[in-house]
């Protein structure tokens, strides 16, 4: 799977969990571009991008995840 | 030595003399040796004379230095989850023991504040996010390191390692900023807490005497109490910490400008929140237990509904655990923990009514109108939490909330009854203009540091606010000759 591949799955995935159609994500979107995206909703968020490209975040990336686009990062090395 | 005594002015000076005096390289010793003395000064060692209480932090230190060398030394999951559950049974153990089961053992000071930074530590090396120390003479300064002893702020290791092991020069302004910022510790502690203490103390001891507003003006003037008193002794402890170069995260950030309880704890206390949301939250949450159960939950209750359910029920493990840690008794778990979480939730699970009444009454959510009435509500809430929090039984604060419904006479604020709770009209005015300068500081603070702008004004005016703050501070602050102010009470939740 190539990056802009990921970057489409992730727009899927993130529609679906902000319950937002309008949202598409890019490298440098951070939780302070999305509304809902708080503290709570972080870890429901990495609990479906694992779903979605069955692949496990360890605590560590959870915790220091910048932006988009260092999750796409992460991904592309586990898959 | 309380930090608002003379002697540890006086001692504080001392150091920080030394602190620049010697070379760069030995500071971080420097340091450590000076706590050690703080440690063994301090109220509860030179009063009961058990020095051995110093066994206690260190023992925890060596078990997550060595928990934490281990891990880093091999790569084989199941050793480092072994050596992490090892290091942390040990050392909470340790807090319950000392601090909760109310055993006949002293407790050392700032037990929960260093025990929370050292296993802070501990799992961002399981979690291979930090590196790790191989001297165990700096990381038991990173646990404890003097002015955090006392109150916290909870501190990383990432962040503290370059300042604590780094050395610093001299620099003029940072040692200047931080004495302002003790200053200003002093003035919210000395100045406003213990009068607010005179109020609340009255109020809350013979609740039984008054009825309606009375009972409100006590629970208000406890609420301002415990921000004067625990953002004073944050005030004072990072401006000592400035002074030697090392900048300590922010606790509070004007908390009742907070519309809703969520930003309220986001405001209040901040280092805890941040980590109860990273190492008890979070991890909770990735569970087994917890990742299931939405899925379980969906068939029945649909997604959103299963979701919110399992966010709500981890929540309240969080919630009761902040409360628990506040004293270990009922009155905490309720007052600064369950009813917390109850707003939290109740205020979600509305969200949808509110939203109708919203639109219904035409009201704009960004009016200012608005916004005060959220601000007040919200401060409400937390008054009423207090009133858990400052009555020693639960009992007591219903029927004391109860008091406060059964009567109403505004007439009090008019006939003198206001200077019959222990200040006379004329400590009433003082503790009213502190209270007006200390809000307005508050206010000007959201737009950035006031300091920072004193700092760019007139050489005439900026010596001429300090020294008016300086003596407001020596002229009016609660203290005589010999005088320690009361230990902060924060200091006994060790929270």
């Amino acid at each position: 799977m190539g990056r802009e591949e990921v970057f489409e799955t992730l727009n899927g995935v993130f529609r679906d969990v902000f319950d937002d159609e309008t949202i598409t994500v890019n490298d440098k979107t951070t939780a302070d571009d999305i509304e809902d995206w708080d503290s709570l909703e972080h870890i429901n968020l990495m609990a479906a991008v694992e779903s979605e490209f069955g692949i496990k975040f360890s605590m560590g990336q959870i915790m220091t995840m910048k932006n988009v686009g260092e999750m796409v990062d992460i991904i592309l090395q586990k898959i | 030595m309380s930090i608002t005594s003379f002697s540890f002015l006086c001692f504080f000076a001392v150091v920080l003399f030394g602190y620049y005096c010697i070379p760069k390289k030995a500071q971080w010793g420097y340091l450590l040796a000076v706590g050690g003395i703080y440690f063994m000064t301090s109220t509860e060692v030179a009063d009961s004379g058990g020095w051995y209480v110093i066994g206690y932090p260190m023992a925890a230190v060596l078990a997550v230095y060595a928990a934490a060398r281990l891990m880093d030394r091999t790569t084989e999951q199941r050793k480092r989850r072994a050596a992490l559950v090892c290091a942390v049974i040990f050392c909470i153990g340790l807090l319950c023991t000392l601090k909760f089961f109310r055993l006949p053992l002293l407790a050392p000071m700032g037990i929960s504040f260093y025990t929370l930074t050292l296993l802070g530590y501990l799992f961002d090396v399981y979690y291979e996010i930090g590196g790790v120390q191989k001297n165990y003479g700096k990381l038991l300064l990173f646990a404890c390191y003097f002015p955090t002893m006392i109150s916290g702020p909870v501190v990383r290791y990432q962040e503290m390692e370059p300042q604590l092991f780094g050395g610093h020069k001299l620099d003029f302004r940072q040692v200047t900023f931080g004495m302002q910022r003790m200053l200003w510790g002093f003035f919210k502690k000395l100045v406003i807490a213990e009068r607010m203490a005179v109020i609340a103390n009255e109020i809350f001891d013979n609740y039984e005497n008054y009825a309606g507003f009375p009972i409100w003006i006590g629970a208000i003037a406890f609420t301002f109490q415990l921000y004067a008193d625990f953002a004073g002794c944050m005030d004072i402890v990072l401006g000592i910490s400035e002074c030697f170069g090392i900048v300590l995260p922010e606790n509070f950030n004007a908390p009742f400008l907070a519309k809703n309880i969520s930003e309220y704890w986001r405001r209040w206390h901040i280092t805890l929140g941040v980590w109860l949301r990273e190492y008890l939250f979070y991890p909770l949450l990735r569970t087994g237990f917890f990742m299931r159960l939405p899925k379980k939950l969906r068939d029945r209750l649909g997604k959103k509904r299963a979701k919110q359910l399992t966010t709500f029920l981890a929540m309240f493990i969080l919630w009761f655990t902040i409360g628990y840690w506040h004293g270990g008794t009922w009155n905490y778990i309720i007052g600064s923990g369950l009813l917390h979480w109850f707003y939290i939730v109740s205020g979600e699970l509305m969200e949808p009514l509110f939203c109708k009444w919203r639109a219904f009454f035409h009201i704009r959510t960004e009016s200012r109108g608005f916004v005060l009435f959220q601000r007040l509500r919200t401060f409400f809430l937390v008054v009423l939490g207090l009133m858990f929090f400052r009555n020693a039984r639960v009992p007591d604060a219903l029927a004391m909330i109860g008091r406060g419904f059964s009567a109403f006479n505004p007439q009090i604020f008019v006939d003198g009854t206001l200077f019959s709770f222990g200040l006379d009209w004329i400590e009433c005015t003082i503790l009213v203009v502190s209270m007006l300068l200390f809000a307005w500081v508050n206010v000007q603070q959201q737009k950035g540091w006031l300091r920072e702008r004193l700092a760019g004004k007139h050489i005439v005016l900026r010596w001429i606010v300090l020294y008016a703050l300086l003596f407001y501070v020596i002229l009016l602050g609660q203290y005589g000759p010999g005088y320690s102010a009361s230990e902060f009470i924060y200091q006994n939740f060790k929270v």
